[in-house]
């Protein structure tokens, strides 16, 4: 039994967490500091403590001590490895994230003190903070990935989202990333209310908290016919409320709003990780039901009823809202949207048919092509302001080819064209969709494809073969390369990483084995 | 219907067996066929990125595509037998599911070389060369602007179009089918600065998106079939090889095999452009004429022969599939031909006969002659390929003019006699003059046609032939034969100006130009050694191919498009059909030099008028007019079809464009607006909406949940 | 388990003035959790808003210590401790925001804070 283990071995996985944690710390002193040189370096001490947390993650999983404990006690965790994928995808975008928004916190405040105009005060200065949080909300996605418990998942999720409240707010100074956090911040609240009455009656109707045991709990339900509805209601309510951290429907309106008033790189963030979060507290949740209540697919019914609703509302409301922007940022946020739907294909067809690596395999892949996209918006600004409108993008490859080549690119792979990674990380759902005779769900989904063509392609074209504009015309680099390497990084990676997709999609699919996914007891048909 | 299909159900899948039981590990330089022109790619990136304004990025390209030619024919060179080429692990999975069934999805980076394979590439990447070498004078206009993007994109398509030939596996073959329509996007879409050109290469992509989409479902039911993508492997479960054993436990009654063909089908009408998703390629006309050539004439556009003569065993999963195949081809070739024949604009006629020749490609597969299919596809590539080239030296030299009233007698121009003759040498082949290679690779699939007893089909081609040499004559005879006169185009290239060449009429509306005198060149030039050059090889190429019959049959037998049959069927081709199809050519042709040459004036007088009021042409003054009577034949015989024709253009124009081009684009906008007042902006409606879904979910699911009571027993075992 | 007759046995349960069952409690919890949504739908102070959702967690809270009581399992009353600790925490978040947000607009209404929407396309 897990309770039986010494503490210290529980932690064990862990320890890239408190890597992490360390990393906090010392970044929320050194964001104090009256030095420009320390302040300046905090980017450099989020990479580093993320670089680590990746080496740890790979270790602490290999390792004969980590292989040791997982072989000794297969009830540790319901999927013991998918922690290991996760995490080190959530450590290597964070780098990436931290590239990007390099400049992008309390530039109007370090002029300010640079110029002399102003004495360094450390109660007005942000960048400790955000720099903090950004690590502390990373680690509320690790953790996730660890959770056997409700109580922890719950702390696991909230540990992703309170940091990303105030990181939305501390962003840019105009009003609308206020109001993006007050948006945001109240919703969200909603959403944790409802997951967490979900959460009480997972509880009531199983007796217990720790996900392995529910699972148990669940099977034996089953066996003697007694199955109460609490159960399915509570699954289906937490089910909803963790939407919102992905940004599925019913759950979606706040995306728009906040993700266009947040500053890009924050945005950036917020598209992939309390969305990563989400989504593996729905693979964790919907594991304790065991994957074998449909022939299919795995899931009983009203699960998968909701989740096929979920699905299309979400990638049909995003793609159709997507349609009718102007703002670069808001059609990101409805390509965010309608991304969750497609990823939701993929948690449907269950891990039978490589459903969920599939799920695992988009997330990273997500990672890295929407970060790809908003390097672009954080790397470009006009007087200090950041670029909003498609108008901007125009001809954007007169003055800015790298960025124009990397928007392209970036926007390309998310449509699914095929040299591109993107199209990998879609076939894959797709197919397990197929595999899970879900062919109407493929299908609406390749609709979707098609409608998010007009709105890719335009930003695909745009920045490539319009001409300038004049609104383009005035649009300068930001005196911070950073973003910009972020952006040419991703873009390669984008090239790149198709050929060697193999690697990729056997490291997914090692995260998800089935005998990690029934360590519980697996009901008989 | 068809004692063909029923023979080749036995034969061509042996022909199958015999070419997958037998693969070898192929060399592994032949990778080189694809990085190539990557590098090439790459390369002209750079030159873009470093502003290098010279023709640099041509000689790139023309350069990488000339050693991946002489690979492949290094390639067919040692060629013994079917070779398998694994260049990339890419995916390669297996799992065992709940129920312990074992599964695997196994489509590597690999080549698969049969004799259909080094066939298709040798014309592709040859014509791939020399049309890239036209296109470095061709584009020179360009050199400070768009020239590497140009060079690039025909880059991106060779690495594409190889890598739909050269797959192993369907889902390589989709890689490069998505490919290749994107580096026709970008082509078509060069001169992007003109609003019809943007149009013309959106169409091309929505258009092909449909055929994609049948083409991605095709694959997707071949997977969840036969449990395989690939070809052919070396443990024997590759899909011809389970198709050959006849292993898959014959269910061939379920709709998801049957179904199998006809998305293949769609996949390949809309790459090849057939009925109905004929309609993007003659706006792809927009695009500079290199592409046109090489993209949509020569090359790619044949991808959905290529695509169903290698899945001919997938073909016959279905009874009736081939035989659709086979009208649908002849449907398109006869409703091309009569919308060609009312074209003006010599790039839209060569579009329309494009299409028309497709449809007779078509034709050859659907009646099981895939020899006759890929000779007319070889044949086509050269001779097509000339006479878009000619067209775009004509274009090139005229300012782009284009209309073939505004230009005559080239041939008594200084300078432009290898055009006149070489596109004299194409109209031939295309009209089908008997002993040209048009003519032979025709009758080869005219032949079969009656051989199989479809003489309906078989007679609307022999009439298509006869409107065909009409058409392509009436080019020839206009533009090149007659009295020496022209009109210079409206614009001229190189001159700063960013709308380059002009075309007569493309479908859309063209915002006004504005075309300062000072860029008008008063004088046609005449082209210069790279485009003279290009055009006499592959006129020489367009002749050679004529005596390729048994060459392209050898290379056909010898693959999974083999149909075993069709050698013997060679004998029961009756012998009339060549007689007739010879005469009919030489009849259209002689009916064109009438109305073309011998009394052009009268014919544009008549034309001109009946233009200017479309109501006269109901009249019967109009017709008493003993003036015109020699027009009056012309106007019994072609007035019909040319009302025929343009009902059909405009319904194209009208319906198809609003309907689905525009329409679709309208409907989602529309969706979306109605839409948009749930986001608002106000905090507490978001929250109603949210708690209203949850509600509405939880409500959905408890009210059905008594309904779904039998399933909830599935899931929870139903007490064991 | 028929779900219309498993909520009858549910509520035929509840007897007036009897003793104290876990449905008693169950419908108190979900009664809080009405009352805090709706007061959250309806009411424009953030404060009061805020505090709806705090109803909300503590509707939660007691479904979880009933359960826990019915399962005689402690897990359920570790939990709200854990629940209270992060309701704190949420309480610092917003007080900050709210005071934020009043400094920049000198109001507490919600629906001030309305400027990032969608625009009407024509």
């Amino acid at each position: 039994m897990a309770d039986r283990l010494p503490m210290v071995d529980k932690l064990w996985f862990i320890l890239p967490e408190v890597a992490l944690f360390l990393g906090v710390v010392v970044i929320f002193i050194m964001g104090l500091s009256h030095s420009k040189r320390v302040r300046d370096m905090l980017p450099m001490i989020t990479c580093l403590s993320l670089a680590v947390a990746f080496g740890l993650t790979w270790w602490v999983y290999e390792g004969s001590r980590g292989q040791t404990l997982l072989s000794v006690n297969p009830n540790l965790m319901l999927m013991p490895m998918v922690g290991k994928y996760v995490k080190m995808s959530a450590c290597a975008i964070g780098i990436i994230l931290a590239m990007v928004s390099v400049g992008s916190v309390d530039r109007r405040l370090e002029a300010a003190v640079a110029a002399g105009h102003l004495p360094f005060d450390p109660i007005r200065a942000n960048r400790g903070e955000f720099y903090a949080f950004f690590l502390l909300s990373l680690m509320g996605v690790m953790l996730t990935c660890n959770a056997n418990d409700l109580i922890w998942l719950f702390l696991a999720l909230e540990l992703t989202s309170l940091p990303t409240y105030i990181m939305v707010a501390i962003s840019r100074p105009p009003r609308v990333a206020q109001e993006a956090a007050v948006k945001y911040f109240f919703l969200g609240a909603m959403a944790t209310a409802i997951f967490l009455y979900g959460f009480a009656l997972l509880y009531g109707s199983t007796g217990t908290m720790i996900l392995t045991e529910m699972q148990r709990a669940f099977a034996a339900q089953a066996k003697a016919d007694v199955v109460n509805s609490f159960g399915i209601i509570g699954m289906i309510l937490a089910m909803l409320g963790i939407c919102f951290k992905i940004a599925a429907a019913p759950m979606h309106f706040y995306a728009a709003d906040v993700y266009e008033g947040a500053a890009a790189p924050v945005t950036a963030f917020l598209a992939f990780v309390p969305k990563t979060a989400g989504m593996v507290a729905i693979i964790l949740l919907l594991t304790t039901l065991g994957w074998s209540g449909h022939p299919s697919t795995g899931l009983p019914e009203p699960i998968m009823t909701t989740l096929w609703m979920i699905a299309v509302l979400t990638m049909t409301l995003g793609n159709l809202g997507a349609l009718l922007q102007r703002s670069v940022k808001r059609i990101l946020a409805y390509s965010s949207i309608a991304h969750s739907g497609y990823m939701l294909i993929g948690v449907i067809a269950g891990p039978a048919n490589n459903g969920i690596n599939a799920v695992l395999f988009y997330l990273l892949v997500y990672g890295i092509m929407n970060t790809a996209a908003f390097a672009v918006l954080a790397a470009l600004e006009r007087r200090g302001q950041e670029i909003e409108t498609m108008e901007d993008l125009a001809g954007l490859r007169i003055k800015h080819p790298g960025m124009a080549v990397v928007m392209a690119i970036a926007s390309g792979s998310l449509l699914g064209v095929p040299p591109l990674l993107g199209f990998f990380a879609k076939l894959y759902l797709f197919i397990a969709g197929i595999q899970a005779g879900q062919i109407v769900l493929v299908v609406i989904a390749g609709l979707n494809t098609a409608i998010s063509a007009w709105y890719y392609l335009g930003l695909v074209t745009l920045p490539i073969m319009a001409k300038p504009s004049a609104q383009s015309e005035t649009i300068v680099r930001s005196p911070f390369p950073w973003p910009r390497i972020a952006g040419i990084v991703t873009a390669v990676a984008v090239v790149v990483l198709p050929l060697f997709l193999g690697p990729l999609i056997r490291a997914s699919q090692a995260a998800t084995t089935p005998a990690s996914l029934t360590t519980g007891v697996t009901i008989s048909k | 219907m068809t004692e063909a299909v029923q023979l080749s159900l036995g034969s061509g899948w042996l022909a199958a067996v015999d070419a997958a039981r037998s693969v070898i590990a192929g060399p592994s330089w032949a990778g080189w066929i694809l990085w190539l022109p990557l590098i090439s790619l790459v390369l002209c990136g750079v030159c873009a990125a470093l502003k290098i304004h010279t023709k640099l990025p041509a000689w790139i390209t023309v350069g990488s595509l000339a050693i991946s030619f002489v690979v492949i024919v290094a390639l067919y060179m040692s060629y013994r037998q079917p070779m398998e080429i694994p260049l990339l692990d890419w995916f390669n999975l297996n799992w065992r599911s709940n129920d312990g069934q074992a599964g695997s999805f196994v489509a590597g980076f690999a080549f698969y070389v049969d004799k259909l394979t080094l066939l298709w590439m040798l014309f592709v990447t040859g014509l791939g060369t020399l049309i890239a070498l036209y296109a470095s004078e061709y584009m020179e206009p360009d050199v400070k602007r768009g020239y590497a993007r140009f060079f690039a994109g025909i880059s991106v398509f060779l690495f594409a179009m190889s890598c739909l030939v050269l797959a192993d596996n369907l889902v390589m073959l989709y890689l490069g089918w998505e490919g290749v329509g994107f580096a026709s996007y970008w082509l078509i879409g060069y001169y992007y600065t003109r609003p019809s050109a943007v149009a013309a290469a959106k169409k091309a992509f929505i258009v092909n998106r449909i055929g994609d989409l049948g083409l991605a479902l095709g694959i997707w039911l071949i997977y969840y079939n036969f449990g395989t993508v690939e070809y052919a492997n070396a443990q024997g479960t590759g899909l011809f090889q389970i198709l050959a054993s006849g292993s898959y436990k014959h269910e061939a009654g379920g709709w998801s095999i049957q179904a199998i063909p006809f998305l293949l089908m769609l996949g390949a009408f809309g790459k090849s452009a057939q009925i109905p998703l004929y309609v993007w390629l003659p706006d792809a006309m927009e695009g500079p004429t290199p592409v046109s050539a090489l993209i949509h004439a020569a090359t790619m556009v044949t991808a959905g022969v290529y695509l169903l003569a290698r899945m001919l065993p997938v073909m016959e999963l279905h009874p009736a599939a081939l035989p659709t195949v086979a009208w649908i081809g002849g449907l398109t070739a006869l409703l091309a031909a009569t919308i060609g024949m009312a074209q003006y604009d010599i790039k839209r006629i060569w579009a329309y006969s494009t299409v028309s020749q497709l449809g007779f490609m078509f034709v050859g597969v659907g009646v099981l002659t895939t020899y006759g299919a890929a000779f007319h596809v070889f044949t086509h590539a050269f001779f097509k390929a000339v006479l878009f080239l000619t067209g775009g030296a004509v274009m090139h030299g005229f300012a782009g003019q284009l209309d073939i009233r505004k230009i005559s007698g080239l041939r008594h121009m200084p300078g432009w006699q290898i055009t006149a003759w070489t596109m004299l040498v194409g109209c031939l082949c295309l009209a089908g003059f008997p002993l040209s290679s048009g003519f032979f690779s025709k009758d080869e699939i005219l032949a079969q046609v009656f051989a199989v007893h479809r003489p309906w089909l078989g007679f609307m081609l022999l009439f298509t032939a006869l409107l065909t040499a009409y058409y392509t004559f009436r080019v020839w005879f206009r533009v090149c034969a007659g009295p020496v006169s022209y009109e210079m185009g409206e614009e001229h290239h190189g001159h700063g100006d960013d709308h380059h060449h002009g075309k007569a009429d493309t479908g859309h509306k063209a915002p006004p130009r504005h075309a300062p005198p000072a860029h008008v060149a008063h004088q046609p030039h005449p082209p210069r050694f790279a485009i003279n050059f290009v055009l006499v090889v592959i006129t020489v190429g367009a002749i050679i191919s004529t005596f390729s019959g048994s060459w392209v049959m050898d290379k056909v037998s010898h693959s999974s498009a083999a149909v075993l049959h069709a050698a013997d069927s060679h004998e029961h081709h009756p012998g009339w059909v060549p007689w007739l199809a010879g005469t009919i050519a030489v009849a259209g042709i002689v009916v064109a030099w009438h109305f073309h040459l011998a009394s052009r004036k009268s014919a544009d007088a008549l034309r001109a008028r009946l233009l200017a009021n479309p109501l006269t042409r109901w009249l019967p003054t109009a017709m008493e007019n003993k003036w015109y009577v020699d027009e009056f034949y012309e106007w019994m015989i072609v007035t019909p079809l040319w009302i025929f024709a343009h009902a059909l253009y405009l319904f194209d124009r009208y319906v198809i464009d609003l309907l689905f081009v525009d329409g679709v684009a309208r409907l989602p906008k529309w969706m979306g607006r109605s839409f948009q007042p749930l986001q608002n902006g106000v905090l507490q409606s978001y929250a109603v909406l949210m708690a209203g879904g949850v509600g509405l979910a939880i409500l959905l699911v408890v009210v059905l949940m008594p309904h779904l009571r039998p399933w909830l027993i599935g899931f929870f075992g139903g007490g064991g | 388990m028929n779900w219309a007759a498993d909520s009858c046995a549910f509520f035929a349960a509840v007897q007036p003035l009897g003793q104290l069952a876990l449905s008693h409690y169950l419908i108190t919890s979900a009664a809080l959790f009405a009352i805090g949504l709706i007061g959250f739908l309806s009411r424009r102070n953030m404060i009061i808003m805020f505090l709806c959702t705090e109803l909300m967690f503590q509707a939660a809270a007691i479904a979880m210590i009933a359960f826990s009581r019915f399962h005689l399992d402690v897990s359920g009353q570790v939990f709200v401790i854990f629940i209270l600790t992060v309701a704190a925490a949420e309480a610092a978040l917003a007080l900050g925001l709210v005071v934020l947000l009043y400094r920049r607009r000198e109001t507490l209404n919600a629906d001030v804070w309305s400027e990032l929407r969608e625009t009407p396309t024509p």
